[in-house]
Order: structure tokens, then sequence, then C-alpha cells
């Protein structure tokens, strides 16, 4: 069964550790360099991040996830490198093409900040099953049904890719262009996500009734099949992770006094 | 029926929840298809906003970010912030149809555009703090790299960056979800909305 | 007191103007086995629906008369809570699985830990809707990856598990192949062995001819009769009821081959012998 998340099953410390322990990592993460530290702290997050990754052996992993967003600075270095507002400082030149400190400090400063984010969330996304992530945040007090919600997106997305293509067979074989000209696959669009549509609404209808009937509406406290793992390192984790938020809350408030 | 209801009600009953995962499935296959077909656009919303004409705003916005959320957690962490954006087009769908506004294509049209309006206004300062304002669209940053070598400020670079990227996608997306929520059994649409009594018989 | 008790229903659809179910009435006891026939439109699933209170609390529409299940009202109880003792099994497998379980086992469990119950007792009662269905080998699999029988099984474990004391099986083989369609008969006599009450909406006459110990003909919303298969599948009204009898009853029919005491046609294997001999005793002794 083809899943659409990231995460593999392997078993290392950093998968095993509680899913609330790796969302107030990214926390730390985003909160410590907003607060205080700026850069130097952006820099120490991602260090921190690839070493994590790395002890969790899924850094190569993370390409698919940042390559998006490169193409994206890419683009972004050589627009604000070249054309930025307050581009004064010639840094260097490629022929007629002149980039500038300024643009370029700008460009790098979004990127540690972008690459910081997508690493911290790497850890989380790559190391953690989709479903105890969501258990986890329903033992927290997330709505169950909201949980119920998140978690089947999960395998409801391989269903529909997976009926997605048997209705582009079945369309191609009736023989409707796919390609050509934009006008000939604008056409092309509605007879083929139509069906996908009309299907999973139907499909949809008779799901709602057949968990009703599985007390989905139930008023009673919500139990869990799945027992929840021992956590004596989690708290450790956690205890450092607020340590620092708070420190760097403290040091922010310092700068604003003095 | 009454007909002035209100325009925020909304029932979170069972089939109403199910409906999210359908529009997040929807939204995906969506994007998927345009991306076969090599379409110019997103089509990324069509789930979320035929959840917002089915089951009003609060639907919609819900599965707007729930959408997100769930791409942040499998393959673009940077959606998270986005999940503003769809919460803003499920919320501005879900108004614009509860309150009649959308009769028909001409309509849907101009309803497009509203949206698109509104997902400009919520997008382009999450692409100041993001991105220093670029879309991560060809066209879009093209115009964005233009403004800014003209010595516009950033801001209305970005503003019009997005412009050049939603418009069309949005007034695409809303025809196409107003053309199947048109074609969906009545039976079924009366399933989503609030304010149904049991009548007796007795 | 009767288990099952139905007072003068009636209930329309929304957006329809003809009624779905006009005035039923009838009783079950505790334990026994009802086979539910008639055409398409005949009313079946709708009564399948009202038993379980989904009719009217998801669909609305206009509603009359009573539906009592062991004593309670089922308009007037949530679904939720009437689930304890009425469960239902639809036709598509495949709506029925939840989506939001990654194993058989957590899918089971879907309901128990909506109602609530410690994690021992889940497991217990897991295990043994596991063995009952016989899917003990599939337990670690995806819900999604099973065969179509394997799905209904499945489905029926999650009902089994919440214990009901009435099943109601809404054409359970319909979407199914033969062999997936043998495995979930196999289930359902198994359930019936049990003690507990249940009642089957089927196509398969042969099959309703075995299990039930009573079949209902319905037709445009009202029951034609409900009595024992042998005088049901005897009825004259049957065709036009666009119902088929079992294989063996149409064949006697045309032998005109009675069962001599009752004077009804047999509606199994086992019964077309009791007539044959029947007859062959009879000609001897004349």
């Amino acid at each position: 069964m083809k899943e659409i998340s990231l995460y593999e099953e392997k078993d290392t410390p950093i998968h095993a550790l509680d899913p609330l322990t790796k969302i107030l990592y990214i926390l730390a993460a985003i909160l410590v360099p907003a607060l205080y530290g700026g850069r130097t702290a952006m820099a120490a997050f991602i260090a921190a991040s690839i070493a994590v990754l790395l002890a969790g052996r899924v850094l190569r992993r993370t390409l698919p996830i940042l390559s998006f967003s490169f193409i994206v600075l890419i683009t972004v270095v050589i627009i604000q490198g070249l054309f930025r507002a307050g581009n004064t400082t010639v840094a260097f030149a490629l022929g007629p093409v002149v980039f500038y400190r300024e643009g370029l400090s700008f460009a790098l400063g979004i990127g540690l900040n972008v690459v910081n984010i997508l690493l911290s969330f790497s850890i989380l996304v790559l190391t953690t099953r989709p479903s105890d992530l969501v258990e986890a945040m329903v033992r927290l007090g997330l709505s169950p049904k909201l949980g119920y919600v998140l978690a089947s997106v999960f395998q409801i997305i391989p269903q529909m890719t997976a009926t997605m293509g048997t209705i582009t067979d079945a369309q191609r074989s009736r023989g409707m262009e796919t390609e050509g000209s934009l006008l000939v696959r604008i056409k092309a669009f509605l007879p083929l996500i139509a069906p996908v549509v009309m299907n999973s609404l139907i499909t949809t209808k008779e799901r709602a009734i057949a968990l009703e009937v599985r007390g989905f509406d139930s008023r009673r406290e919500k139990t869990f099949l799945r027992e929840r793992k021992a956590r004596g390192r989690d708290k450790a984790v956690n205890a450092l992770l607020a340590v620092l938020i708070v420190l760097a809350l403290i040091g922010r408030v310092t700068i604003w006094l003095t | 029926m009454n007909e002035k209801k209100n325009l925020w009600s909304f029932q979170l009953n069972t089939a109403s929840l199910v409906l999210i995962p359908a529009a997040v499935g929807i939204n995906y296959i969506g994007k998927l298809f345009a991306g076969l077909l090599k379409l110019p656009l997103w089509l990324d919303s069509i789930g979320t906003m035929l959840a917002a004409f089915l089951a009003g705003p609060v639907v919609g916005a819900l599965s707007g970010l729930i959408n997100n959320v769930i791409y942040g957690l499998t393959m673009d962490p940077i959606s998270f912030v986005y999940a503003l954006t769809n919460v803003g087009i499920g919320i501005a769908v879900g108004l614009l149809a509860r309150s009649g506004k959308i009769r028909g294509v001409k309509s849907a049209i101009l309803g497009g555009v509203v949206v698109a309006l509104v997902a400009v206004v919520i997008s382009t300062p999450l692409n100041m703090i993001f991105w220093g304002g670029q879309t991560g669209n060809v066209w879009g940053d093209a115009v964005y790299a233009w403004c800014v070598a003209q010595g516009m400020p950033a801001l209305v670079g970005s503003a019009l960056d997005e412009v050049v990227v939603d418009l069309p996608d949005k007034i695409a997306t809303i025809l196409i979800a107003y053309g199947i929520f048109r074609g969906l059994p009545k039976k079924l649409t009366l399933l989503y909305q609030s304010g149904e009594k049991v009548e007796s018989l007795d | 007191m009767a288990h099952i008790a139905v007072q003068h229903l009636k209930y329309r659809y929304p957006l329809t103007d003809e009624l779905a179910l006009r005035d039923i009435s009838f009783t079950v006891g505790e334990g026994e086995f009802i086979g539910i026939i008639g055409q398409n439109g005949a009313g079946k699933s709708t009564l399948c629906q009202a038993l379980c209170g989904i009719i009217p609390s998801f669909y609305k529409g206009a509603y009359g008369g009573k539906v009592l299940i062991d004593g309670e009202e089922a308009a007037k109880t949530p679904v939720a809570e009437l689930c304890r003792k009425v469960g239902i099994v639809f036709q598509n497998p495949f709506s029925q699985v939840t989506g939001s379980k990654l194993t058989v086992y957590e899918e089971i469990a879907f309901g128990l830990e909506n109602l609530g119950l410690p994690r021992e007792e889940m497991v217990r009662r897991i295990d043994h809707a596991l063995e009952l269905l016989d899917i003990q080998a599939l337990r670690e699999q995806n819900p999604f990856d099973l065969s179509g029988g394997q799905m209904q099984r499945m489905a029926i474990a999650g009902i089994i598990a919440m214990e009901p004391q009435v099943i109601i099986l809404d054409e359970p083989t319909s979407q199914l192949d033969p062999q997936g369609s043998e495995e979930v008969f196999r289930a359902v006599q198994k359930l019936c062995l049990q003690g507990i009450t249940i009642l089957m909406v089927e196509h398969k006459m042969e099959k309703i001819a075995a299990y039930s110990d009573r079949v209902m003909l319905m037709d445009k919303g009202e029951i034609v009769d409900f009595d024992t298969p042998q005088k049901i599948f005897s009825l004259d009204c049957l065709e036009a009821c666009g119902v088929q009898p079992p294989a063996f009853t149409q064949i006697c029919r045309g032998l005109g081959l009675r069962n001599g005491d009752t004077g009804l046609y047999p509606v199994t294997l086992e019964e077309a012998h009791k007539a044959l001999d029947q007859i062959k005793g009879g000609a001897a002794h004349g």
C-alpha cells in the first residue's frame, strides 16, 4: 500500500521519541532565533537538526523536502542579489550582471530561516508515524473527531490516487486526448476529475453512516488501543527545550529593558 | 425552510466531517491532474471550494486548514504557513455561496476574482516574510523582479506577483468547483446543510 | 417481551413525495434469524436503517410510528448509544473501512475506542471477533489491502466486537465475488449459532431459505407477508413482488411436488428429498 507520508519505519532513538517532543523541538528552532540570537542561533539549530537527522538515519530523505524550496531560494538569491532596493556595495560581477552584498545578505537570511524550519520539521515528518502523531495530539486534547479527519487523510489520498489511475486509463482508452494544445488539455481536465469527485462524495456519505453505527458520535470518553510508550527520556529532552525557549525569552526581555 | 439562515451556521455532523478528508483528497487529485496535463494552473483548491459550497464557510475553512497541515506533515513544511490562505479561500467561497451570490458562470467568475483578492491579501505578507516577496512561480516572479528593478517597493511587486499567480487559478478553480457542485444530486447536497428537522408523521 | 418491536413505522425521504415505508408493524424474538426479501425499492434498506436509528437522524425527512429495540425507542436514542444494541453491516465493504487505522486489528478497535472500553476488554473482544470471522491471519495487514470478502468480514468483526444483541446485514455479499460471498455466509452462519438475533437482506434466495427462521417479503414500502420460508416461497404473489424463489422451490413447483403434511413447496434440498420420500412412501403404501 502506497503511503503519501515520507515516514519510514526504523529502529532508532529518534524514532522512539514522543511526537510531542519533536513538535516542541520545532517550536524551539523557530522561537529561539526569532527571540534572541538571530542567524547564529539559526545556524546552530540547523547543525543540531542535521545531527539529529543523522542519528535517525534519515538525512538523505530530507532531499525531496529541501529540493522544492531550493529552487525558490536560488531565484531569491538572484533577484534580491541583483535588484533589491538598497543594493549599493558590489559583491561580484558576472560580466554585465552585478550582484550586491546587501541583497545577497538578505537572501542568506531568508535561506537560513527556510532551511532551519524545513530541517526541524523534517525530524518530525521523517521519524514519526502519522497515526502516532495524530494520536499524541488527541491525547493532548485535540478533538478525537478532528483526529479522525487527520488520520484518514493519510489513507484516503492513496486510495483516490489509485482511482485516479483507473479513470485516466479508462478515459484514454475512450480516445480522450490528454496531450496537445492548451485548449485540448483544459477540456480533458473536467472529465478526468469529475468521476473521482462524484465517486469520493458518494463513498463519503456511506462512510459517514458506517462511522456513526460504530459510535463515532459517542459522548463517552474515548480510550486507546495502543499503549502509551515509556517517556523518561522524552521528559528530559522536553525540559531542555523548554529551558532554551525561556532563556531566549529572558534574553529578549533584557534587551528591551536595557 | 427559513431562507434567511445564518451565513456562518454549520453542522459539524459526521457527514460534514467526513467531507473534509475527501476535500483534501480532491485538492490533491486536482493538483496531480493539472500537473499531468501540464496546465499552467495549480487547481489545488477544488476540494476546499467544493466543501465550502456544500457545507459552508466553517467546513470550507477547516478543509483548507487540514489540507495544508497534511501537506506540511508529509511533503512541504512551509505549507503550514500558507494554511492561512486556504482558510481564507474556504471562508470566502463559503460566504459567497451561502449568501446566494453565486448563481451562474458570470457570478462564479466574479466570485473567483474576490477569492483571488482574499488569497493575495493573505499570501503577500507571508511571501514577504518567507521568501522576501516571491512566490516561486516563474511568471509571477518575473513580474516581481521587474517591479523591484523599476524601484517599486518589494510589497507592491510581491502583491502583483501573487495576483498574476492567483487570479487565473482561482477563477478556473471556482468554475470547476461550481460546475461539479451543480451536477451533484440534491439528495447528497442536503446532507451537509444545517437546520433540517425531522418532520412527524404521527 | 419482543426483542424488536416495530409499530406503525412510516418514513419519507427528504425531497420525495412518496413514503418509503408505509405503516410497518412486526415483532422479532431473541435469537431469531430473519430473512428480508423484495425487489429494489421495496424499502428493505430503509427498514434496516430505521432499525439502527440512522433513519431519521442522518437523513432527516418525515418519520412516524415507533421502533423499539429491547424496549428502547430507536428514534429517540442517539445512534452512538443504540449501536451497543444493534449493529449493521452494509453492501459496500470499501466504504465501511474507517480509513484512519493502519491494521485490521486497530480497525476493529475503532468502535470500542469510541465506546470508551478499557484496553484489556478491547483486546479480549477483538481476539474473539477475529476468531469468529476467521481473519486472525490478517490482523497486522492494512485494511485497504484486503480482498472484498476479507474486508467485509473485517467490517462484520468491527460490529461483532461491539457485542450487539441484534445484527442487521444489508445485502452483505452483493458486491463480492462468489468466493468472498461464501466466506461471508459462513461467518453469518457462525454468528447465528452464537444466539445473536440476525436480520439479513439478501437476493440469494437459497441462502435465505437455508438460514431463516422467518422471511419478511416486502413490496412498495409495505410488508406483504412475514412467515416461515416455506409459506413465503409458496406464495402466489411472489413473482409479482419481483422475487424468484429458490431453485429447489421452482423445480418442485414445476413438478407440483409439495410437502404432504403442510401442502407447501420445499425450499431446500433436504426438504425436497423429504417430499420425494413422502411420495415414494405413499406410493409404496398405496
